[in-house]
């Protein structure tokens, strides 16, 4: 299976925001969120790009492309149905080929030595011919953020596994009654990295869904995701990397310092870092000391 | 292999399920004594949880039942002083401190030095009992923490952890109100009453005989509601401060938690099932419990910045105890409404899915294991919808009980829906059973333990019941699928006269007795059966009518339980009147609704509970939230009728209580210490010197130079080895000339019986004998009845009382005419009456913390170091020393102890009318109401007279239980010493002899001892100044006793009181008063002061002893 193209949405509300944000990458230099998922992408080989945005703010992204071996499409989503629908607008440019899903949120970091994430689960896809998700074993505290799969190991070393059932957002509860997964510690969960590659099933399934939805229902991608478990043979990849969620308190803030400590001007954040910590004691700590 | 443990481990289900006690018939000393050895191996290696349960209780069994006949026919220790009732207490504070392993090894050490005694057997049973118990527990434990779903709970130790969120919908304000999520949820009735088997650890071990057919059902109250409604309810909402606001409307009780460690302090309030609700719903998971984590740090990760969480339940009216699991459905609603509000379900409102409510009822049973109770596991039923089989499962491959039980901690629930069991037959069944609450309440704890251990000896009648019992439930199904509602009431008569009552035979008691047979009488051919709900009758139970007949017996039901309760109230403990319900089925189960905006109002009562401080706060300081909810109660006051009674109701609240009922029974209170002549200056006296710390606790023991030893040879006589037949004719001849009379101690309000119920333990009726429940009084005058035939003349029969016992004895003999014994009873009214005194701190802490105390589970532990900070805290605000009249009149005053019992005899002309009566009497036997064995032995009266002993205390060989003193030399001297009395607790491990207080007297050295005569009775005065005289050589013992308080609907809070009292053992302490002592068998000396004693009682041959002595009318 070659995969050739790729959809990142960023019709979310806050979305463009984020995908617009300045980060440094790893070489000092400044990019947006945008450059260094496009660099993500391309380091799979891919360069047939969709962008999924809301009407009207495709003229915010021009700027911000400062790739020239990726050929970029804008696609508007009319209106904002859900993150399914999202993915759906991008039907007519993936047809029938397989695509890789990027969220428009999160920046990742590998810890494999020259491989980037997307090409992790690109190489994965393409050897196994079928659907992949990047998953990565998360903490039950996180679970309110990320949908998370109930799965089988299917190939160890590769740390590949076989998804049988997609649930968005669980509640621990419910993860560890359904979607416990052997070898992992305990609360810790199979959760999506936002990164898939899908094949076309994928827009039938969503496309079905969508026409069954009310005038305003919400097209989430998670059911049509586990239908396709049930359907086809559906695979989890657990990257060797880590994602960050820009969307959180903190989350830029983290992103960017992951990116950094990966990069080459890791020892002089170092030292910043520590200076920080120096000169800045936790308060409540500060006071208890003070009254001792 | 021994045969015992090839009993346990056998695959064939016939020799598995082998009676022990056909096992051991017959085998010598020497064999059994080689069982026990193979079975303490075994328990120590087995694999399986069960077989090692199993062989624990066979262990206990055998000590506690069949060595200790066999000692004494074949290992007879009798006399010998070292062996004799000698129990190491270092065994016993292993015991103590639930170490029970170490127990065992302790006293097996023991018996390997001198023989394995009848003490050490005692000591043995408990051990192994208790540890049994405790296996059982920890594995019920194990397995809710294991439940898929439970885990994470534990495992949350931070707020940053916390990975739960609530729900959008209800962060969502409309019209300025968060909604509230409202869940209403039913109660359950078992049908089948199911023989107990919903025992966790029945359902766990024997999976194919756990079955219930479980009903969920509305209520209504006769003569209160209107329509059955879902009886309780739980409402949660987000508001607008970062604290948790718990409010049970029904107990009227609200308050805001600041900080997590309230969370886990159940007892700090009576919000325990909210907080216990909380955590098991994992709102605040258990895991975080001693974190030192902020609440506001868990709030917010919950719901974000500033905001909290405000839990209301109500229960609307339906009393404790009502034997429907009204609290573990309460429990169920809270967790139900806390998981649906956190996502934890699927939905949000209406139904819930089958899978969520196996969760909920998973975490039913964690919040009843923190709460430090424990219910069954078909408690849980409410949640579900109708009609359900709810049955064990056998434990299987990837199942938490897989390997260690075989079956699963959670059943398996069917629903029979309406094509098993159509609307019409669900019909008959509403017109024709009358559920009620009969009013009593009782302890079912020792029933669950009894049902447990005799499940697993597999004692024979017991399990034939069992087995019985197994094939009615089909019968009971079967009727109820075809709708014949007659025979199924025929069913459930005969489950409960036959199987129940074969298992234990408890489950009954003379109140349900009395209502089964006045329904029969006045409903015959109409009245189609009894049912017992829940451990025991007497509480809910259901009566089975005729449809046509069934409102009129409903009315009359009600009539004749108050009057029976009217009769019974002196002897049963009635926490409240009985009531009626009318009862429906609940189709849906535990069902929520969202509600939103103008509708997002709490439930009317809640608002009679918390406006008045609402209103009596200032305006400024009122949130808008709350203003705005005020103004939408403000309107719907206007329109709907239960918001507008509210309102009359809020205005009662916001006036201080007139207090009528404190008024009113302050002058009670006045009236009944002034007719039983207390006396005030002694009061003030006592009060002064307990505040000043003279008199105490601590105070009551001997100073730490006294020596204290146990008796030497020749200090007893055996009764069974020195009892002479001189001496049986000398006593004959006594009783045939009618010198002889019997004192029954009889003022005593039971505390200990029925846990501060404060009813006359005499008038308890508390067994069954010739056909019938009899109380202790008719048991003690059967005994006399026989010692008159057997000796033609009737002794007479003296009944000393108190302010509390004289009337209801007074009315009881009189009703049944003294049982034909009118010419030889006397009662002698109590002259003696104290006022309690709220305890002083010193006193409480003495108590709980210098004296060994028996260490509970873990989280019963903390529950009662819970409760015992509140109750310190309760003193001190009450007033340490200070008067108790926060109760009934009745429960705040004493009987003064049952040494002023005697002295009673010659103040109120009781001795002087009697010895006028009957010149000839001599000698008198005073014995406590619950030493049933105490009679007029001939023999025993011989040797007393022989001896010329002015008092002859009768003493038993220790037993464990046999706590509060003993037979000792006291620097040298022979005594009877109490319990309290010792300064070291270990003095008493070294007594051979327990006191049972069964005394003979010899009346003239007894009023010579007074200085008086038969001739100064006579003379008010003298007696009175003797008598006072004499008691100023007695010391005077404070006592903290267990009191309750009842309120609410049959809600009770216990208090510990201070009060003194003089006791008739001290007498053996005076030096002028010669005074001898026999040892004499347990079957004649043990006392019965809990009703947990009552099965062992009639499983080791007291009950028939006692039955032989007597003859009843």
């Amino acid at each position: 299976m070659t995969i050739s193209k790729a959809v990142i949405t960023a019709a979310g509300p806050h979305q463009q925001h984020l995908l617009l944000q300045t980060l440094i990458d790893r070489e000092g230099r400044n990019r947006k969120v945008l450059g260094l998922l496009l660099d993500e992408i391309t380091s799979a080989g891919i360069e047939q790009v969709a962008l999924v945005v809301r009407p009207g703010h495709e003229a915010l992204y021009q700027d911000a492309i400062d790739s020239a071996q990726v050929k970029l499409t804008f696609i508007e989503q009319p209106e904002p149905r859900g993150y399914g629908h999202a993915v759906l607008c991008a039907r007519e440019f993936t047809g029938d080929s397989p695509f890789l899903l990027m969220m428009s949120d999160h920046v990742y970091v590998s810890d494999r030595a020259g491989q980037t994430c997307a090409q992790q689960l690109v190489q994965a896809a393409s050897a196994q011919g079928q659907m992949v998700s990047a998953v990565q074993a998360t903490h039950e505290s996180k679970l309110a953020h990320f949908g998370a799969v109930s799965a089988l190991v299917h190939e160890a070393r590769e740390r590949l596994y076989r998804v049988n059932r997609v649930t968005e957002k669980p509640s621990p509860t419910e993860a560890e009654q359904h979607l416990m997964t052997p070898g992992l510690r305990n609360g810790y969960y199979l959760c999506f990295a936002g990164m898939h590659v899908l094949t076309p099933l994928i827009m039938e399934l969503l496309q079905e869904r969508f026409e069954s939805l009310g005038a305003e229902g919400k097209l989430d991608l998670s059911s049509s995701l586990n239908e396709a478990a049930r359907r086809a043979r559906y695979l989890a990849l657990a990257i060797q990397g880590r994602r960050y969620d820009l969307d959180h308190r903190h989350g830029v803030l983290m992103a960017q310092m992951a990116v950094a400590l990966d990069g080459h001007y890791r020892d002089e954040l170092l030292a910043g870092l520590v200076e920080l910590l120096a000169l800045t004691p936790a308060k409540h700590g500060a006071e208890e000391i003070a009254q001792a | 292999m021994s045969r015992l443990t090839a009993i346990i481990t056998g695959s064939d289900a016939r020799l598995r399920n082998a009676p022990l006690e056909q096992a051991v018939a017959g085998l010598s000393l020497t064999d059994l004594l080689a069982d026990c050895d193979a079975l303490d191996a075994f328990w120590r290696s087995a694999e399986n949880l069960y077989e090692r349960v199993r062989a624990l209780f066979f262990l206990y069994a055998i000590h506690r039942f069949h060595l200790p006949p066999l000692l004494k026919s074949e290992g007879s220790t009798d006399g010998d002083l070292d062996a004799t009732g000698r129990i190491g207490f270092e065994g016993y504070a292993h015991l103590l401190e639930r170490r029970f392993v170490e127990a065992i090894r302790v006293f097996l050490a023991e018996a390997q030095t001198h023989g394995r005694t009848d003490a050490l057997c005692s000591a043995l049973a408990r051990g192994y009992h208790q540890l049994a118990l405790q296996l059982l527990a920890d594995q019920v434990r194990l397995s809710v923490r294991a439940v898929r779903g439970n885990q994470w709970m534990f495992r949350t130790g931070a707020a940053d952890e916390h990975p739960l969120r609530m729900r959008t919908e209800l962060l969502q304000m409309k019209d300025g109100l968060y909604p509230v999520l409202h869940e209403r949820t039913a109660v359950r009735m078992d049908l089948s009453h199911s023989s107990w088997s919903d025992i966790f650890f029945l359902g766990m071990d024997y999976p194919e005989g756990a079955r219930v057919l479980n009903v969920s059902i509305n209520l209504a109250v006769l003569g209160r509601d209107e329509e059955p409604e879902p009886p309780v309810e739980a409402m949660l909402r987000v508001i607008d401060q970062p604290v948790l606001r718990l409010t049970s409307v029904d107990l009227g009780a609200t308050v805001e938690i600041h900080n997590l460690e309230e969370v886990f302090d159940f007892a700090r309030d009576h919000l325990g099932l909210l907080k216990a609700g909380l955590i098991a719903a994992g709102i605040v998971p258990i895991g975080l419990e001693g974190s030192g984590e902020p609440l506001t740090g868990v709030l917010e990760r919950l719901l974000g910045p500033g905001l909290g969480l405000e839990l209301v339940t109500h229960v609307n009216g339906i009393p404790k105890g009502s034997r429907l699991a009204v609290s573990t459905n309460l429990l169920g609603s809270l967790i139900s409404v806390c998981m649906r509000a956190t996502g934890q379900t699927k939905a949000l409102t209406g139904e819930l899915e089958e899978g969520d409510r196996r969760m909920v009822a998973a975490r039913a049973i964690l919040g009843e294991w923190m709460g430090g109770s424990g219910g069954g596991w078909q408690d849980s039923g409410g949640v579900w919808p109708g009609i359900k089989i709810i049955e064990g499962c056998a434990a299987g491959e990837g199942d938490p009980e897989e390997g260690v039980s075989r079956g699963r901690l959670l059943p398996k629930h069917t629903v029979q829906d309406a094509t098993v069991i159509s609307d019409e037959n669900r019909r008959k069944l509403e017109d024709s059973l009358v559920l009620v609450h009969g009013g009593l309440a009782q302890n079912v704890g020792p029933i669950l333990e009894m049902v447990t251990e005799k499940y697993l000896l597999r004692s024979g009648a017991e399990w034939e019941a069992r087995q019985e019992s197994l094939k009615m439930f089909e019968q009971i199904l079967s009727a109820l699928r075809s709708g014949d509602v007659k025979e199924l009431g025929s069913l459930t008569t005969r489950h409960f006269q036959g199987p129940l009552q074969a298992i234990i035979p408890w489950a009954t008691n003379a109140f349900t007795e009395r209502l089964i047979t006045n329904m029969q009488a006045e409903f015959s051919e109409d009245f189609w059966g009894f049912w017992m709900l829940g451990g025991m009758s007497g509480g809910g139970m259901g009566f089975i009518f005729a449809p046509e007949r069934k409102e009129e017996a409903s009315r009359r039901l009600l009539e004749v339980m108050l009057a029976q309760k009217k009769l019974l109230q002196n002897s049963l403990p009635f926490a409240m009147d009985p009531v009626v319900y009318h009862f429906a089925i609940n189709e849906a189960g535990s069902f929520s609704t969202l509600k939103q905006g103008p509708a997002a109002l709490l439930v009317p009562p809640y608002y009679t509970l918390v406006l008045p401080s609402l209103l009596r706060a200032d305006p400024r300081t009122l949130g808008d939230l709350r203003r705005r909810e005020i103004e939408l109660y403000d309107q719907r006051t206007k329109s709907e009728s239960a918001y507008q009674n509210s309102v009359r109701r809020v205005l009662d609240n916001l006036l201080p209580q007139r207090a009528g009922g404190v008024n009113s029974n302050g002058e009670e209170l006045s009236r009944l210490l002034s007719r039983n002549g207390f006396d005030p200056k002694a009061h003030e006296f006592l009060r002064a010197e307990l505040q000043a710390g003279r008199i105490g606790l601590a105070r009551n023991q001997l100073p730490t130079s006294v020596r204290v030893e146990n008796v030497r040879a020749g200090d007893v006589m055996e009764a069974e080895r020195d009892l002479t037949a001189e001496d049986r004719r000398r006593g004959e001849a006594a009783l045939r000339a009618g010198e002889v009379g019997v004192i029954t101690l009889a003022a005593g309000a039971a505390s200990r019986w029925t846990a501060g119920a404060g009813v006359v333990k005499a008038l308890h009726p508390f067994c069954q004998f010739a056909g019938r429940h009899r109380t202790f009084l008719e048991t003690h005058l059967a005994k006399t009845r026989k010692t008159a035939t057997e000796h033609g003349a009737a002794p007479l029969h003296i009944i000393t009382t108190s302010y509390l016992t004289y009337g209801p004895i007074s009315d009881s003999l009189e009703q049944d005419d003294y049982f034909g014994l009118r010419e030889s009873v006397a009662l002698s009214e109590g002259r003696s009456i104290g006022l309690r005194f709220v305890p002083m701190e010193r006193d409480l802490r003495f108590l709980w913390e210098e004296t060994a105390q028996q260490v509970l589970d873990e989280r019963q532990n903390r529950m009662r170091g819970s409760v015992r900070q509140a109750l310190i805290k309760w003193a001190k605000w009450a007033g340490e020393g200070s008067d108790y009249t926060d109760n009934m009149p009745l429960q705040c005053v004493h009987p003064v102890g049952h040494w002023y019992e005697v002295p009673n005899l010659l103040l109120n002309g009781t001795l002087a009318r009697l010895i006028e009566q009957r010149p000839q009497l001599k000698t008198l036997l005073l014995h406590n109401v619950d030493t049933l064995g105490a009679n007029l032995d001939p023999a025993l009266l011989g040797w007393h007279r022989r001896c010329g002993d002015t008092l002859s205390f009768e003493v038993i060989p220790r037993r464990l239980e046999d706590r509060g003193g003993g037979l000792a030399r006291v620097n040298d001297q022979l005594r009877l010493v109490e319990g309290l009395a010792l300064a070291h607790e270990e003095d008493e491990f070294r007594l051979s002899y327990y006191n049972t207080l069964t005394c003979w007297i010899d009346v003239d050295k007894l009023l010579q001892a007074f200085g008086l005569s038969r001739d100064d009775l006579a003379d008010e005065n003298r007696v009175s100044t003797a008598v006072r005289e004499f008691s100023q050589r007695l010391p005077s013992y404070i006592t903290l006793k267990d009191v309750k308080k009842r309120w609410g609907h049959g809600q009770e809070d216990v208090f510990p009181v201070a009060q003194f009292e003089k006791i008739w053992g001290d007498m053996s302490s005076l030096p002028e008063i010669q005074t001898g002592f026999a040892a004499v068998s347990r079957l004649r000396g043990q006392q019965m002061k809990d009703p947990a004693q009552l099965d062992g009682w009639l499983r080791d041959g007291s009950r028939d002893y006692v039955d032989s002595l007597c003859r009843w009318s």
